[in-house]
């Protein structure tokens, strides 16, 4: 290597390490990308985000029907139903709800099948506890009848909303939206 | 050829070295720069290997295996973690080989949900890979420029899919939900301000000297060597072949989109080397943004899925379809036996090709450049093993 390479050689080197520098130097005056999580943020991080984030599971049993249509559809099997046909009263008994929220991946497939869109993804995601066994949520507390939808509109105006939200949910994230959305 | 590469037993012989015993060095499972679990068995000489062995299997899950247990639909959300650094792609090659099996015909709409997505997807992963490979050779600052935008990324799909690493957008029939309302006018903003800072992010460090030292001559591919070891994607038109599937053996609707294939030059050294491959991704993530331009103006209305049974069972048969994945080339291959659980799945992954050739390409290379190896291969430890 002659003198000549050797002395263009540091000169090229420094004039692409200042022309770096500089852009570095630029962020100086640009505006801040880092958002300081978890206590500086301007709203709740869960409100932030967008309608279909796939969080924590939840399940509204007050419109759960007992169809076990998510049990079935979850791929590993983290879901397990009890439900039991009342001879007498020919209605749904739901005996047992459990989701274990440490074996669920949020691959949402349990949602999309859900007729009444009781079976839900919250934006929520801090479920960091300390043991696997208080990771299990149990929903069902005491055995309740399930869900029987009426042939016309609800009309119990407790669970009325819950139907409204859960009907919200199926058109805006299980089923594909309308085609005119997007523009 | 001037490659940086040195013949460890021409220097014993000449005298010209100091022979030293031969060392047996550990890289890995657990090094920041192996990207994941990846152990090399490190035969070095000095500063010089004589050869460096890669040991896989650290990250093995069995993916193929718990296909033919989950079934059709329930296979989906798995494939998202064959290479969950563009998993948009794996979940596009799944739907593939289904429809394929079933001659499903995905609507238009479907089609370019599906390619936007990919395309993001593969603009995420490269840079990641672009990223990774400055930080991996002592560069830190870049990264975390590529890391800033790949997270506006991830927040677009987000929007779309409600995931940001494993996104199981898609299902077999089309994809799982259409855009979500605004999605297109943030989307094109988002490449307005993202395009020039492919540029930026070149003067950062694509040039600098002392990185494009590390990289060019390093690790060379001619071209007749990576086509003997199967190299597919920015890897393989890294060493001069123009080969895409995109264009080669087109799927989707990317026939319908103008877009070019960028190949190595040998610009600052020799035609296949390290700093090739590295060129190859940034003009690709460029050939990316073409085509999302041109799939979201040209978006047609309609439904974005067929008609597809919740249980799916398709007739007897075998399929295998190929995608353009981040990382080159990936095969599915699906035998179905007529019930509703596949009987044989597998998977052809590019960073497996790419693993194969390092232990040709080590011989005489500095410790140093192996990072720099892998990290312009591209290699992702979970797509090696599955």
């Amino acid at each position: 290597m002659g003198l000549g390479t050797y002395v263009r050689n540091i000169r090229e080197t420094l004039e692409t390490i200042f022309e770096g520098m500089a852009i570095t130097a630029s962020h100086f005056v640009r505006k801040p990308f880092t958002i300081q999580y978890p206590d500086r943020t301007e709203i709740r991080v869960q409100d932030s985000l967008p309608f279909r984030y796939r969080g924590l599971l939840d399940v509204d049993l007050e419109i759960c029907t007992g169809c076990l249509a998510c049990e079935r559809a979850c791929p590993i099997d983290c879901i397990v139903i009890d439900a039991e046909k009342d001879k007498q009263t020919k209605e749904m008994i739901l005996k047992r709800f459990d989701i274990d929220l440490a074996k669920c991946m949020y691959c949402g497939l349990c949602s999309e099948p859900c007729p009444t869109g009781s079976i839900h993804h919250t934006p929520e995601f801090e479920g960091a506890d300390y043991s696997l066994e208080s990771l299990v949520r149990r929903f069902v507390k005491a055995p309740l009848v399930a869900y029987k939808p009426p042939k016309g509109p609800e009309t119990d105006p407790e669970v009325a909303p819950i139907l409204a939200r859960g009907l919200r949910y199926l058109d805006e994230f299980a089923s594909p939206g309308d085609p005119k959305a997007g523009e | 050829m001037s490659t940086h590469a040195i013949d460890v037993d021409v220097l014993r012989e000449t005298g010209q070295g100091i022979a030293t015993e031969e060392m047996t060095l550990n890289m890995g499972p657990q090094h920041p720069s192996t990207h994941g679990v990846l152990r090399f068995v490190v035969k070095a000489d000095g500063e010089v290997m004589r050869r460096a062995i890669p040991d896989i299997g650290y990250l093995h899950r069995s993916i193929e295996k718990i296909a033919e247990k989950v079934g059709y639909h329930g296979f989906m959300p798995y494939t998202d973690r064959v290479d969950y650094v563009s998993a948009m792609q794996c979940n596009q090659g799944w739907a593939m080989a289904c429809e394929a099996l079933a001659g499903i015909k995905v609507p238009r709409r479907g089609e370019y949900c599906r390619v936007i997505a990919s395309e993001f997807g593969r603009l995420a992963s490269h840079l990641l890979s672009v990223g990774a490979t400055g930080m991996d050779i002592g560069a830190v600052t870049p990264f975390t420029h590529a890391i800033r935008e790949r997270e506006y990324i991830n927040d677009i799909l987000e929007e779309l899919c409600g995931a940001r690493l494993t996104f199981n957008y898609m299902r077999i029939g089309g994809c799982a939900w259409d855009l979500p309302p605004g999605f297109v006018g943030r989307a094109t903003k988002f490449l307005d301000r993202f395009e020039p800072l492919i540029d930026e992010y070149n003067e950062l460090i694509s040039f600098n000297k002392i990185y494009v030292e590390r990289l060019a001559n390093v690790a060379v591919i001619p071209r007749e060597m990576a086509i003997a070891y199967n190299l597919v994607g920015p890897n393989l038109r890294g060493s001069g072949v123009k080969y895409d599937v995109r264009k080669d053996a087109p799927y989707s609707v990317y026939p319908e989109f103008e877009f070019d294939v960028p190949v190595g030059t040998g610009e600052r050294g020799t035609l296949g080397d390290s700093y090739d491959r590295y060129m190859v991704r940034m003009r690709e993530m460029k050939e990316s943004c073409k085509i999302l331009r041109q799939a979201l103006a040209g978006i047609p209305e309609g439904p974005v899925v067929a008609k597809v049974p919740r249980t799916f069972r398709p007739p007897v048969g075998e399929a295998y379809v190929r995608v353009e994945a981040s990382r080159g080339d990936m095969g599915w291959f699906v035998v179905s036996d007529g019930t509703a659980f596949p009987y044989r799945v597998h998977i052809r992954t590019g960073s497996f090709a790419a693993m194969a050739i390092i232990e040709e390409l080590s011989k005489g290379l500095m410790i140093a450049d192996l990072v720099a190896v892998i990290a312009t291969l591209d290699i992702v430890a979970p797509e090696v093993d599955r």
